[in-house]
């Protein structure tokens, strides 16, 4: 691996829109001329769809439940929009299995096979939901994604699971070179959202690094198999996801970021949800 | 609790693989690991026509641990029931398997509704150990095996279950389970034992006849016969301490006749016919045991609740001996630990023992070495005990699972001739010892 590689988890509440955001910002810095690898380390192998223009057919773990031999790099690593370089873990039908020991199953195997070569610049891995068990966690482990970015919204729900997996950051921080680069809020029009993960991020020891608008252009792309970049180069939506690349790319903010309790979570979500009393619904 | 694991005294609940091998006619079917049923199979006795090595096993590996085991575990069942000839197939459930959740109540309860002779059982090391387990198994057999309470067959008259020390890693198990039958019935009771020799699925299949159920063990296997008692009504015994010798043995078979209604001058009869038998080898050998003074009046057991109690009974009761300290390795859950701790206080002229429950082989051998005997004391134990004993210039006999150094097949300790089967071993040891 070169030095210049930069490893990247994108982690957050399931449904809060890392596999968009991470497929937007990837393809953003494809633009940039970037060498880029996406792992997607969801079960349901979606995580590619949007660089693909379809599902990726040959998961990591296709080629153990079938218990096949031989198997190289090229039957696994499809070239999707600006040649990013994409790969999905696969793992097991839902409720059977573990799919956590899938993860460090298969991200073992990419490392087996030399997916990790030296032109890269990026490795993105896309990390389902919260970091429920250790599987999760692979990416974060053994000196693999150095930094972390949680996609969150104003959302209570999405900022506890982004404190949680901060805890799960700061946990492998200790021993190893995992830090936190920063907050992406993928906006869901809460009140006061910016306001609220600013300060949020500050008490994580971090930053905004980014606050991504809520726009449809968003689901348009996706229900046409692309990201926005792709689909509508020109849009508005297509240049916050340039922003988006741009800030990852020149981010220099690598901190062990310091989880807050759940009192303090609430306490923040009340400061700033609670400001415009004046305007609540009132029977 | 110490939570250290320096020279274990028990296994994991998989253990429990060795109380189904010892039915005949039933099978262990294990969804586990490769090399689990090899680590649990080194005990006297393992081998045979099906043996740890060969007993249907789903091999979990990663492609299972991945994906679930479901669909591994429902072919290794469905191939077993084609190829192997047996009347249970007991599935016993590993760490690996437990960990990611596979449903083995599911799969195997398809096989159930098919009218097919298979149960589960879950025994993953982090639940238990392999006297858990082994309870755990008989209760699976009990509940799932065995047909409802209410279409339970008539009570035979005078029938009794009898379970005792757990097969396999009680070196004397089948032995002593003999030699119980035997004297209980001599009360004029009919003994249903499912252990051993020309036993098995037959004699699980007449569990339901019994009039009554005896266990004999402190504490492991309990549970699983209250289990049974209470599902067809059959009242239970627990008689805590495995007898050994006259004193014990007289008062066991009183408390069966008691139990079982035998009249007392009956068994009375029979208790001093066996004494009488007893003390003649006694008064026979009363000379060499005054006079080969090679063995203090200071003893020591290690290994698990069954045999330091009945040791220490034994060895005070009979013998007059004087004890120290014993230690009960086998984790004996807290709440039994009150129980056997009164036990062991329960002894001939108001002596009382020490007793300490650890699993930390390391603090006994501490312990020990601390203790002032006055003398060379007599240790009970198993293999890992015999460089302390050394040590400190003990008698050592081992006697208690782990055995390595000895070969155990069919003997036993238990009753009135295994009182004296214990007094040949233990002066065994020390006589050896005698450079000629």
């Amino acid at each position: 691996m070169g030095d210049k590689l930069r490893q990247v988890a994108i982690y957050g509440k399931g449904g809060i829109g890392k596999s968009t955001t991470t497929q937007n910002l990837t393809a953003g810095l494809a633009e940039l001329g970037k060498s880029i690898m996406v792992v997607g380390c969801d079960p349901k192998a979606d995580s590619t769809r949007l660089l693909l223009g379809g599902m990726h057919q040959k998961t990591v773990l296709d080629t153990v439940r079938d218990n096949r031999q031989g198997v190289t790099l090229d039957n696994l690593v499809k070239t999707g929009f600006g040649g990013i370089r994409c790969v999905e873990s696969g793992g097991p039908e839902p409720g059977v299995g573990c799919a956590g020991r899938g993860i460090i199953t298969s991200i073992d195997m990419l490392e087996n096979l030399g997916a990790y070569t030296d032109d890269l610049d990026y490795v993105f891995y896309d990390v389902l939901g919260d970091v429920v068990c250790g599987g999760f966690a692979m990416p974060i482990r053994e000196g693999k994604a150095k930094e972390i970015y949680i996609v969150a919204s104003g959302e209570m729900m999405a900022l506890y699971a982004a404190n949680n997996i901060s805890r799960g950051v700061a946990k492998y921080a200790v021993k190893g070179e995992v830090r936190l680069g920063g907050i992406i809020c993928n906006s869901r029009n809460v009140d006061h959202e910016l306001d609220l993960l600013r300060a949020f991020s500050k008490a994580l020891g971090t930053r905004l690094v980014y606050y991504v608008p809520r726009n449809n252009i968003v689901q348009r792309a996706e229900i046409r198999r692309k990201t926005v970049i792709e689909y509508s180069p020109d849009s508005a939506q297509a240049g916050e996801y340039r922003d988006l690349a741009r800030a990852i790319e020149d981010n220099d903010m690598f901190v062990v970021p310091t989880p807050i309790s759940q009192d303090d979570l609430e306490n923040l979500l009340l400061e700033y949800g609670m400001m415009d009393l004046d305007d609540e619904y009132e029977i | 609790m110490a939570r250290v694991l320096d020279q274990p005294r028990y296994a994991c609940a998989l253990g429990a693989m060795n109380t189904v091998h010892s039915i005949e006619g039933a099978i262990p079917v294990l969804h586990a690991g490769p090399g689990c049923a090899s680590k649990l199979a080194g005990y006297n006795g393992s081998s045979g026509r099906f043996s740890p090595n060969l007993f249907p096993c789903t091999s979990v590996s990663e492609k299972e641990v991945v994906f679930g085991g479901d669909e591994k575990l429902r072919s290794t069942i469905d191939n077993a029931l084609k190829v192997i000839d047996a009347q249970l197939f007991v599935t016993l459930s590993g760490c690996s398997a437990e960990l990611i959740g596979d449903d083995i109540a599911e799969v195997v309860g398809k096989f159930r509704a098919d009218g097919k002779p298979v149960v589960y059982v879950n025994t993953p090391g982090f639940k238990g150990n392999n006297y858990e387990g082994h309870g755990w198994a008989l209760q699976a057999i009990f509940d799932q095996f065995l047909p409802p309470g209410e279409k339970a067959p008539d009570k035979k008259k005078g029938l009794v279950n009898l379970f005792t020390g757990m097969p396999k890693i009680d070196p004397y198990w089948h032995g002593n389970l003999r030699e119980l039958e035997r004297l209980i019935n001599l009360l004029g009771l009919e003994v249903n034992t499912i252990f051993g020799y020309g036993r098995g699925v037959d004699a699980v299949k007449r569990l339901p006849e019994a009039e009554f159920n005896i266990i004999v063990s402190p504490w492991a296997g309990v549970d699983a016969l209250k289990f049974l008692s209470k599902k067809y009504g059959a009242p239970l015994l627990h008689y805590p301490v495995l007898p050994i010798g006259a004193f014990e043995t007289t008062k066991f078979l009183t408390a069966v006749g008691e139990f079982a209604g035998v009249p007392a001058d009956k068994v009375k009869a029979i208790t001093d016919e066996q004494e009488r038998e007893y003390y003649y080898f006694i008064e026979r050998f009363a000379d060499f045991f005054l006079e080969t003074r090679i063995v203090s009046k200071r003893f020591v057991t290690i290994g698990d609740a069954q045999y330091t109690l009945a040791f220490t009974k034994f060895l005070v009761n009979d013998i007059g001996m004087f004890p120290t300290s014993q230690y009960v390795m086998d984790r004996t859950p807290e709440e039994w630990q009150p129980s056997i701790r009164e036990e062991f206080r329960r002894l001939s002229y108001g002596i009382e023992s020490d007793v300490l429950f650890t699993t930390d082989g390391y603090a006994v051998h501490k312990h020990i070495r601390e203790t002032d005997f006055g003398g060379f004391p007599l240790i009970l134990g198993g293999s890992w005990d015999k460089q302390i004993s050394n040590e400190i210039h003990g008698n050592y006999v081992n006697l208690i699972s782990p055995m390595i150094e000895k070969l155990v097949i069919n003997s036993h300790l238990a009753g009135y001739s295994g009182g004296l089967k214990l007094l040949e071993e233990i002066w065994t040891a020390a006589l050896s010892r005698l450079i000629l």
